[in-house]
């Protein structure tokens, strides 16, 4: 089997500010990201973007390619639709990145956005309309992760208190990022005190609804001299699995491991030829979307054994000057979750950081980091690996 | 000779004190004591459905001939309730379903309709449900009267008794009543309905029965009978010429008046009891009165324990603390309930086995027994490979959570958020997702024993779409 590991180069990211942005709509947010990226990669994008990915999960300017080609006016091209639950964003990239990889094109965008705030709802807008059988219950997004939280409770005796560990070094990681919807530092006593959304999960456990918008430009790394020099970043492997939307009916399931996340990190570490992940890479960016996840995230990840996670927290391995930061942008936590979008803003942020440009949060010595992006309940993992060529 | 093969009753869990009724709304008690009220999630046919399933304990569903429900709150105007508790029973395709209604005289009448059919020779055994959820006008006095429940009777021959003979007395008095476009039922003249209907009519079908039958008061040990409030039951003794003790204790303080089922949850109540050989006189009122003499035989000892029937459910309660609560549960006051996004009805039609019978799918290839059905066997994937299996009824929780942001209602104090979700590990080791009611959100705990109910999951379409939650096991 083959992989795109340095096959494929990252010139050119774009991400909007994250968080209530009512006086902006999808279209916006788009275009803002796509120029900056292509400003980035001194790209055209009329002249030079060959094709397009872009990452949406509700429904703007229909449920097609024209949820970029309308905003962008961007008229001719092939463009494709990604949908794949919260993991929508790095799916995009991945697809853009097999094309380029590929052959059939030189340079094409992947983007993602959502603008969730417009749906009006509490919660992830119309989730019933998921679970389209009306016999079948229906839990919202942290009550999925919730089912986890208590088992771990159970099993491995992790308590709020660990929880609410992602929670403040998140939020001391966003509070310095200028495009993160969250920009406070929370204590532990806020966060364990914080209202309830979905036993145990509080308010501080959950990422919030955002809106935003995030981009990049992809080529292969003998052209991507020609646009940036060597201020690029290449992809060095990119992994994926899915699982089911359902996992609460399968009796193998043991909610104190995503076997989609797990699936996909190992797919990734073989792709890029890691053997010792702590020693080859810097940093990662996990799926945070409610505190337990990034807990279960350290061990699908292989950075520590199951039921440790926990612990990895306690001793600061994860923070922003441990042994293995991750997060250091502030994760979902602080941008919050525009489906369509985090994926994709992931991918920007793994390029920054080992390109040295991540102001403020930037992880020291950072050449080579890995993102992780989940969706739906544990039903879609995804791990890009990026680093110095 | 046609007779009772066997009993069963449904009482929802919840209870309201008739204090706090009275004082929301400045009625003084009626009498001390509460009333059962049915979960927001419950109607006349999921508890019909319940106490159909209490009857039916450790018998065949194959070998029932009819279903007969009777109720004046039927869920639908236009759609038969019977034919969706005979799907959830799993009862035969070619049962014959029927309701009877628009008369709290309707449950004495579907016994009576049971009987000729198992007389006539068409039927063996035909099981009569009958449930009301009447849900009074609100600040009246009926709040306090009324109550939620369900009966069920399986009508055949050689049972745990014998129907020795039926009268009936047919009255066209207007009585209580509710036209198609009223929510709650309109009041008669109280007094004039109680003189002239109830104190004409059931003496007179009583004492038709008795000639008939050739008996007196003296052989009947308990009359079980419906009336109107707990005043006309403390005056019956005099009505009918018994003493008290021959009164079928009314269940008025900790249940209330419910209704069409009444006279035969109070008949459970007195066969739950009986020595063989016992009389007992079963009479409703309702546009007349129907009356009817049931001796029990020695088999009424060999079911006794075995069912929930009125005891056990009376015995398993919860208090609602609030009269909102129960505003919330009958949807008498305005709360936020969430539009729910359109489906399409096809799919609860296609599925019908997995959803109202609750099938499985166990795989022959690695034996995983899995819900819903489908092509695909969740754990090894083996294509079209598996027999559909009827799922356990209990189980205990895997993991769970409280959801406060998707359930039916959507804020605080809608009497039902947080929602109870819970990963279930049923006995037969099929993992179910189900919603939990019946409980207390902190009673919730990992390795919790749980038991299936048959509820109204929502009204998405504008449809009732009924299946399977959890409760707490009842005692």
């Amino acid at each position: 089997m083959g992989g795109i590991k340095d096959k494929v180069a990252i010139i050119g990211t774009g991400v909007t500010k994250f968080g209530e942005i009512w006086e902006k709509d999808a279209e916006d947010l788009l275009v803002e990201a796509t120029y900056e990226a292509c400003k980035e990669a001194n790209v055209d994008l009329k002249k030079d973007i060959e094709a397009v990915w872009c990452g949406t999960f509700y429904t703007f300017s229909g449920v097609a390619g024209t949820s970029f080609s309308d905003p962008l006016k961007l008229f001719g091209k092939p463009v494709t639709r990604v949908e794949n639950y919260c993991a929508t964003g790095m799916d995009a990239v991945r697809n853009a990145a097999y094309a380029v990889a590929s052959g059939v094109y030189d340079i094409v965008l992947a983007c993602g956005v959502e603008k969730i705030l417009d749906q009006g709802s509490r919660g992830l807008p119309g989730i019933e309309s998921m679970f389209p059988d009306p016999t079948l219950s229906i839990a919202s997004a942290p009550a999925m992760f919730a089912l986890a939280a208590n088992r771990a409770f159970k099993e491995w005796g992790w308590t709020k208190e660990d929880l609410a560990r992602v929670a403040v070094k998140n939020h001391s990681n966003g509070a310095r990022h200028p495009k993160a919807h969250f920009r406070r530092e929370v204590t532990i006593e806020q966060v364990m005190n914080a209202p309830i959304i979905a036993y145990p999960l509080g308010l501080f456990d959950c990422c919030a609804m955002s809106d935003g918008s995030a981009a990049v430009v992809l080529t292969r790394p003998e052209i991507a001299k020609k646009y940036v020099g060597d201020k690029y970043a290449t992809i060095k492997a990119s992994g994926m699995a899915v699982e089911t939307l359902f996992p609460w009916f399968r009796p193998t399931e043991t909610f104190l491991s995503f076997p989609a996340t797990a699936k996909a990190a190992e797919a990734a570490y073989k792709e890029a030829g890691i053997k010792d992940l702590r020693k080859e890479i810097d940093f990662g960016i996990v799926h945070d979307c409610f505190t337990i996840t990034e807990l279960i995230d350290y061990q699908d990840m292989k950075l520590c054994k199951p039921g440790e996670g926990a612990a990895l927290i306690k001793d600061g391995v994860t923070a922003i000057d441990g042994d293995f930061p991750i997060n250091p942008d502030g994760g979902l936590k602080c941008f919050g979750h525009p489906i369509g979008a985090t994926g994709c803003r992931m991918i920007v942020e793994l390029t920054r950081q080992v390109l040295g440009k991540a102001e403020g949060l930037q992880v020291k010595d950072a050449e080579m980091g890995f993102a992780h992006n989940l969706g739906g309940p544990f039903s879609v993992g995804t791990v890009t690996i990026v680093g110095r060529p | 000779m046609v007779g009772i093969l066997s009993y069963g009753a449904y009482i929802p869990t919840w209870r309201l004190s008739r204090d706090e009724i009275a004082k929301a709304s400045g009625i003084p008690i009626v009498m001390p004591g509460e009333r059962a009220v049915a979960a927001w999630d419950e109607d006349s046919l999921t508890m019909a459905t319940e106490a159909g399933f209490d009857c039916l304990n450790a018998i065949d569903p194959e070998e029932i001939d009819g279903i007969f429900f009777s109720s004046t709150t039927s869920p639908f105007k236009e759609k038969q309730t019977s034919s969706i508790i005979a799907s959830a029973l799993d009862l035969r395709k070619d049962v014959l379903t029927s309701d009877f209604t628009n008369s709290l005289r309707a449950g004495t009448i579907a016994v009576k309709a049971a009987m000729d059919a198992i007389e006539a020779g068409t039927s063996r055994k035909i099981l009569v449900v009958s449930a009301d959820c009447r849900v009074a006008t609100p600040a009246s006095i009926y709040e306090q009267i009324f109550a939620d429940g369900a009966a069920a009777l399986l009508i055949g021959e050689n049972g745990v008794a014998e129907i020795e003979n039926f009268y009936t007395v047919r009255d066209a008095i207007p009585g209580p009543w509710r036209r198609d476009v009223d929510e709650y039922p309109r009041e008669f003249e109280p007094k004039l309905d109680v003189k002239y209907g109830f104190m004409k009519d059931l003496p007179e079908a009583i004492s038709g029965l008795m000639k008939k039958s050739n008996l007196t008061p003296k052989d009947i040990s308990k009359i079980a009978f419906y009336a109107p409030d707990p005043r006309t039951y403390l005056g019956s003794p005099q009505l009918l010429g018994v003493e008290m003790e021959k009164i079928q204790d009314p269940l008025f303080v900790n249940v209330g008046i419910t209704g069409t089922p009444h006279c035969l949850l109070l008949l459970v109540s007195a066969l739950e009891t009986a020595n063989p050989n016992e009389r007992i006189l079963c009479a409703s009122y309702g546009d007349g009165s129907d009356a009817f003499i049931v001796k029990t035989t020695d088999k009424i000892e060999e079911i006794r324990g075995k069912r929930r029937g009125v005891s056990a459910h009376v015995g398993s309660s919860k208090t609602l603390p609030r009269y909102e609560k129960y505003a919330d549960f009958r949807r008498i006051r305005e709360t936020a309930w969430p539009k729910w996004s359109k489906v399409a009805h096809v799919m609860y039609w296609r599925d019908e086995k997995s959803i109202l019978p609750l099938y499985g799918m166990k795989c022959k290839n690695c034996g995983t027994l899995s819900y819903p059905i489908g092509r695909c066997c969740i754990v090894c994937g083996a294509r079209d490979n598996y027999e559909e299996v009827k799922l356990a009824r209990r189980g205990k929780i895997f993991t769970y959570t409280l959801d406060y942001l998707v359930g039916p209602g959507n804020t605080e104090g809608d009497g039902i958020n947080p929602g109870v979700r819970a990963v279930i590990d049923l006995e037969d080791g099929c993992r179910m997702f189900l919603e939990v009611v019946d409980c207390e959100p902190t009673e919730v705990h990992i390795d919790m024993p749980v038991e299936l109910t048959f509820r109204l999951l929502n009204e998405r379409s504008d449809f009732k779409h009924y299946g399977w939650r959890a409760r707490p096991v009842r005692a």
